[in-house]
């Protein structure tokens, strides 16, 4: 009897069975149909995989889908690094709040986030005004339905991921080191690329492995504040659902996007921990 | 000196970037004007008045809540009995049970949409309560098995040894003495649920369908054509309940800390 009390096996299998059966209806279940979907185009069983990955223009998604995930994956922990370094150094009461304001946005939809990006971004919106009031710029930027929209939006959206666990890498490493290597007469610079950096790459590796992930799927904000252009695998997916109605094609491109991740995940296991992966996500 | 006011720029203007772009639906919402503009030139409550009036509107609140509402008991209840089960198993089945509820949170959504499109699709299932219950059950499940967990890793086990030695049968036991110890990961994992739930879009825009269909639904229809502030409206309905929840749970820790 290895747990809260009770009656072994049996007991566990009982309690476990509600949860399993809706993971394995809701969850399991149709991705094997759609896998199996995968195989059924007309032209034979493997036609929809040659398609998707043989198009000129599909191969554009895929490599802007990349593109994307993984730049928004640099700047995401560009921003995340010092921030999360600064949580570290700073009092109580600013911890409190910067913390706060890291926590928060996790809290709000992603679609009304991705719709203040909206408003906020369009041609006649505040940052282009404000920018063009105070003489910066002649002309209102392109902010919108293009890659510099997606991007900023989807950093934003996706920063807290990257700031917790470079945050929980750094609480972890002993102040001791740092001061010992300043007081050996190391600048700033130069503790940071030898002991800081080093010490804080598992989290750095977490981040960047969640963040990308998330990335590579990510559909409500590429979907609304992107173009035709910077079409996203994800985007794809759902026009050749809703759109072209081909299940066969679609299916074949939600398991090209599955394998994707289950590589990044599988990679990233062998330095990451996955549980510490989901256990950030909230 | 001058490396620490660039830092402390630096992560104001990253607090900036974080947390006041979420705000600026929020004035779009009280604006006079047919049309939005950040930010209103006039200031009026009538695209309020509209969402009430609005028979269309007021029933994908009501749908939303629902579906949160069912989703929150159905993953409250059967994630905690989960993790209670999980928690009884050796260290190889904890590790497979617990990989297999990260599953969806790790599979790219929009894959798990469409496949369950087409599920639901061939059962005759797109466009009705049980479809979006079910499917914002297993996304929220998870975050139930992950929170009840964490309480049930700081039980006392000796009290439970206690109850037994006293004569107490399981449900007894787990009635007077394990609920209330682990209630606190209970309720938090409750509010991930509701929240999870009314938060979902991807997921319900395949499920939906024209009489069962939720808030962020609408206001992602919406938006991809035209809008009004009316959903800046429904916007900032959807921010002031995620708030809310938020300092739910924010009190839950607390009072679990204390």
């Amino acid at each position: 009897m290895s747990g809260a009390g009770g009656t072994g096996k049996g007991a566990a299998a009982a309690l476990m069975a509600p949860a399993l059966v809706v993971v394995a209806v809701v969850f399991l279940a149709p991705l094997v149909r759609l896998f199996a979907m995968s195989f059924e185009a007309k032209a034979g069983p493997l036609a929809a995989y040659l398609e998707v990955l043989g198009d000129p223009i599909y191969r554009h998604v895929f490599v802007n889908t990349f593109v994307v995930s993984a730049t928004v994956t640099a700047v995401a922990i560009a921003i995340a690094y010092p921030t999360a370094f600064a949580l570290t150094r700073i009092g109580p009461a600013w911890r409190t709040l910067l913390f706060a304001c890291v926590l928060f946005p996790l809290w709000i939809s992603v679609l009304v986030r991705t719709f203040s990006w909206m408003l906020l971004l369009e041609r006649n919106g505040p940052i282009n005004r404000v920018l063009v009031g105070s003489g910066l710029i002649d002309q209102p930027l392109s902010l919108l339905f293009n890659r510099t929209g997606v991007l900023i939006g989807m950093v934003q959206v996706l920063l807290p991921y990257a700031v917790l666990p470079i945050y929980a890498a750094v609480l972890r490493i002993d102040p001791a080191l740092i001061r010992a290597s300043e007081g050996l007469g190391a600048s700033r610079l130069r503790t940071f690329l030898s002991v800081l950096l080093p010490l804080s790459m598992r989290g750095v590796a977490t981040a960047a492995t969640f963040v990308f992930l998330l990335a590579l799927g990510f559909f409500i904000t590429p979907a609304l504040l992107g173009g035709p252009a910077s079409m996203t695998l994800s985007m794809l997916i759902d026009s050749l659902v809703n759109e072209r109605l081909d299940w066969p094609l679609a299916a074949a491109a939600s398991m090209v996007l599955m394998v994707a991740a289950l590589i990044v995940v599988g990679l990233a296991g062998r330095f990451v921990s996955v549980r510490a992966i989901a256990e950030a996500h909230r | 000196m001058s490396g620490r006011v660039w830092l402390y720029g630096f992560v104001a203007l990253t607090a900036a970037y974080l947390v006041l772009p979420i705000m600026a639906v929020v004035p779009a919402a009280f604006s006079a004007q047919s049309f939005i503009k950040l930010p209103p030139e006039a200031w009026s409550l009538r695209w309020w008045t509209a969402f009430a009036a609005d028979a269309s509107w007021r029933r994908t609140l009501v749908t939303s809540l629902q579906v949160a509402a069912l989703t929150t008991v159905v993953a409250a209840v059967a994630g905690t009995a989960a993790a209670l089960g999980i928690d009884r198993c050796g260290p190889r089945l904890k590790l497979l049970f617990g990989a297999l509820f990260l599953g969806p949170v790790v599979t790219p959504v929009i894959v798990i949409a469409v496949a369950l499109y087409a599920m639901a699709r061939a059962a005759g299932l797109v466009g009705t309560l049980t479809a979006l219950v079910l499917a914002h059950t297993m996304l929220a499940l998870p975050y139930v098995v992950l929170n009840v967990g964490v309480s049930l890793g700081g039980l006392d086990r000796r009290l439970l040894q206690a109850a037994a030695g006293l004569g107490a049968g399981p449900w007894r036991i787990f009635r007077t003495v394990t609920l209330p110890l682990i209630a606190p990961g209970v309720i938090g994992g409750a509010v991930f649920a509701f929240v999870t739930s009314f938060d979902e879009v991807v997921l319900s825009i395949f499920l939906s369908g024209p009489t069962v269909k939720t808030l962020p639904v609408r206001i992602w229809e919406e938006i991809r054509v035209e809008y009004t502030p009316l959903v800046a409206v429904a916007a900032t309905i959807m921010l002031t309940l995620a708030l809310l929840a938020a300092l739910v749970s924010r009190l839950m820790t607390r009072r679990a800390a204390a």
